[in-house]
């Protein structure tokens, strides 16, 4: 276990990495849940994100517009959650099934067209702090890290701000709560509902993005392995507040980065229990936290 | 007067035959539009659909062999399936088929490994018992949290699926447990002979499975329509407070019933292992599990129309093989025509709460019922 804590600070920078691709999507996420809707298909817009920003960058060699190939990509998956969901009014769950596994089909299908062009796609880029990168632990650990880490420290208060402070947020948070009410008070519910899954879309696209273009790269098949799902439980944990979300997040990144560095270091431990690690911490926090939060409806 | 009530009568059991009409063709006409839209998908990657089609055909129904093939797909999709369905009457939404699955193989190829000294029939029926307790073993976690503690079943049994998987390739690669040493990947070791199910047809691989999962399907239909027990679950399905207030007990209903579902899901592991594939394979299913979800839901639920449903996915899977060799389409294709399928369903209203009318706060509503316990996930 020696080896495994040698290196700690590129371990604690590996945390933030990994638990940024879970924050981009949550905070998204969070306003689907806070108009009182389920998305668990945010896992499908997730994988189709990564998909469609890798493809964007080969295909442009331009990281923004990947950035919003994917955002476009999730954001539209989203839509057609929210159509079945909000008109039709079909069942959420299966919608959402349904929505992952026509997300895992498409990319399974276009793969190949992916792979013929073989060239690495271009990454997020680092931004450079100056002399502010060379503070012990902190400076790894938070400014030496690249340009969709710096939007999860952004948007996380900003969202809080958007959803606390905002009239706009107010009336979000009132769909989830009481939607009669707020139906009227003269607004258009479904309106707000879209609006929260499109978001929820939008941003799991760019978590997808981040997942693949923050040091990797390229795409596999299924890349996303169910963190759609760890985002889910990391939004129940953290009580759909932005902040704990995010507290809540790290945490998951760094069982993520425990798990990488363990599979590159070797250790007694077979590796596939590492592999465990993200969800059986997913398990034992919401195991551990029944009955004590109060979900919006 | 009772004129005017058999007239009534008369026009009630039409209607009844009309909902029944429509109810059995929404599957159908969502499967056709499913379909028309891969094929637009098909030809903007420049293959003719229809050749592709024709393709899935052949492979599926052209020969002895393509039937069996057939068989063979539609056996693990069917038993998994049946499980969901029975799950989903008494309220439950299991994602976690695919880690249930791979310990139910694991349980019986651990039984199939072991030179019993008994008979034939005696070796698979222990394998196969084993391999029902590891499914239901792999679903008591979830359901002792879902029942007892009220934490929804999905992301646990998502997350349950992943530990699984893991636990299986440390299974399959460590030879002081199943590994076969020396394998190009990564495998257990064959099963003993004793313990593999019986072809049924000479010159395919159509096996005993196929058999076991239809009959598994008569019986829920049975089962669920009219034992105590089926009419239980049901209830506790539709309506659990009202269960509750007849006296059900609901948390022991949503046990026993996550713990069978779990078994389910264990003994489609262990037919994949026993009838097909005589080893263990590290990622042996590759999502087969959630495929299942898709076969409940588009057999509408109900154990008969599953079997339905299985056969015509067994048969999509069998000739996906097919057209991928020859024309060169990927087989995942039937994952995006499985999709498709269940998301015109549930756009057809499929499962729908209430009758559809698109008021405003009607919508509010609805969607606020629908939602009960959104949180607890």
């Amino acid at each position: 276990m020696g080896d495994l804590f040698s290196q700690f600070d590129p371990f604690l920078q590996a945390s933030i990495r990994m638990a940024v691709p879970l924050i981009l999507a949550g905070i998204g996420t969070l306003y689907t849940e806070r108009t009182g809707v389920l998305n668990i298909g945010v896992e499908g817009s997730m994988l189709v994100g990564t998909f469609a920003g890798v493809a964007g960058a080969v295909v442009s060699g331009n990281i923004f517009f990947a950035a919003l190939c994917a955002m476009l990509a999730g954001g539209l998956l989203s839509l057609i959650f929210a159509y079945l969901v909000v008109n039709r009014r079909g069942d959420q769950l299966v919608a959402g099934f349904a929505i992952n596994l026509l997300a895992l089909g498409l990319t399974l299908t276009l793969m190949p067209y992916l792979n013929a062009n073989r060239t690495r796609a271009v990454l997020f880029p680092v931004i450079d702090t100056g002399f502010l990168k060379e503070i012990p632990v902190l400076g790894p650990m938070v400014f030496n890290q690249s340009i969709a880490v710096w939007l999860a420290f952004i948007l996380t208060p900003v969202s809080a701000w958007i959803l606390y402070k905002t009239s706009w947020g107010l009336n979000l948070r009132a769909v989830g709560e009481n939607p009669k009410a707020v139906a009227t008070a003269g607004l258009s519910v479904i309106r707000l509902r879209y609006i929260g899954v499109l978001l929820g879309g939008l941003f799991a696209g760019l978590g997808g993005a981040a997942l693949a273009l923050n040091d990797l790269g390229f795409f596999v098949p299924n890349m996303t392995l169910s963190r759609g799902f760890i985002v889910l439980a990391a939004l129940v944990v953290g009580k759909w507040n932005p902040f704990s979300f995010a507290g809540v997040c790290l945490l998951f990144g760094a069982a993520d980065a425990l798990q990488l560095r363990a599979q590159t270091f070797g250790s007694v431990i077979p590796y596939q229990f590492y592999l465990m690690l993200p969800y059986l911490l997913t398990i034992a926090a919401l195991a551990g936290l029944v009955g004590k939060t109060k979900a919006p409806k | 007067m009772e004129e005017q009530q058999q007239t009534r009568n008369i026009l009630e059991h039409q209607q009844g035959l009309i909902d029944f009409f429509i109810a059995g063709s929404r599957p159908i006409v969502s499967i056709l539009l499913a379909f028309l839209v891969s094929g637009v998908f098909i030809y903007l990657q420049g293959k003719n659909p229809l050749v592709a089609y024709a393709a899935v055909l052949r492979g599926s129904f052209g020969s002895i062999v393509a039937i069996g093939n057939t068989c063979v797909r539609t056996t693990p999709l069917l038993i998994g399936a049946l499980g969901m369905t029975l799950g989903i009457r008494g309220g439950l939404f299991n994602v976690g088929g695919e880690g249930q699955l791979y310990l139910g193989a694991a349980a019986a190829t651990a039984v199939g490994l072991l030179p019993l000294p008994v008979p034939s029939w005696m070796h698979i029926l222990l394998a196969i018992i084993a391999g029902i307790l590891g499914g239901a073993f792999w679903a008591l976690l979830p359901a002792l949290l879902r029942a007892f503690r009220g934490i929804s079943e999905i992301v646990v049994t998502i997350m349950l699926n992943f530990v699984g998987i893991y636990f299986v390739s440390y299974l399959v690669h460590e030879p002081k447990l199943l590994a076969q040493e020396g394998a190009s990947y990564a495998q257990s070791r064959t099963i003993l002979e004793s313990a593999i199910l019986p072809i049924l047809v000479k010159g395919t691989s159509m096996h005993l499975g196929i058999i076991i999962a239809v009959i598994l399907g008569i019986i829920l239909h049975f089962v669920l329509k009219y034992s105590t027990f089926g009419f239980r679950t049901r209830m506790v399905g539709a309506n659990p407070e009202a269960s509750n207030y007849a006296g059900v007990k609901v948390k022991y209903s949503l046990l026993i019933t996550f713990l069978i579902m779990g078994g389910f899901y264990g003994l489609m592991g262990t037919v994949e292992v026993l009838g097909l594939k005589y080893a263990l394979y590290d990622n042996f299913s590759a999502g087969l599990g959630y495929e299942t979800i898709a076969v409940a839901l588009l057999g509408g639920a109900n154990p008969i129309g599953v079997i339905f449903s299985a056969f015509f996915f067994g048969a999509l899977k069998a000739g996906g093989n097919l057209m991928q060799q020859t024309v060169g389409i990927p087989s995942s294709m039937v994952q995006v025509i499985q999709a498709l399928a269940v998301l015109f369903i549930v756009g057809f209203g499929f499962m729908r709460r209430k009758s559809s009318s698109y008021k405003n706060d009607d919508s509010a509503r609805s969607l606020d019922d629908a939602n009960k316990g959104i949180g607890d996930i």
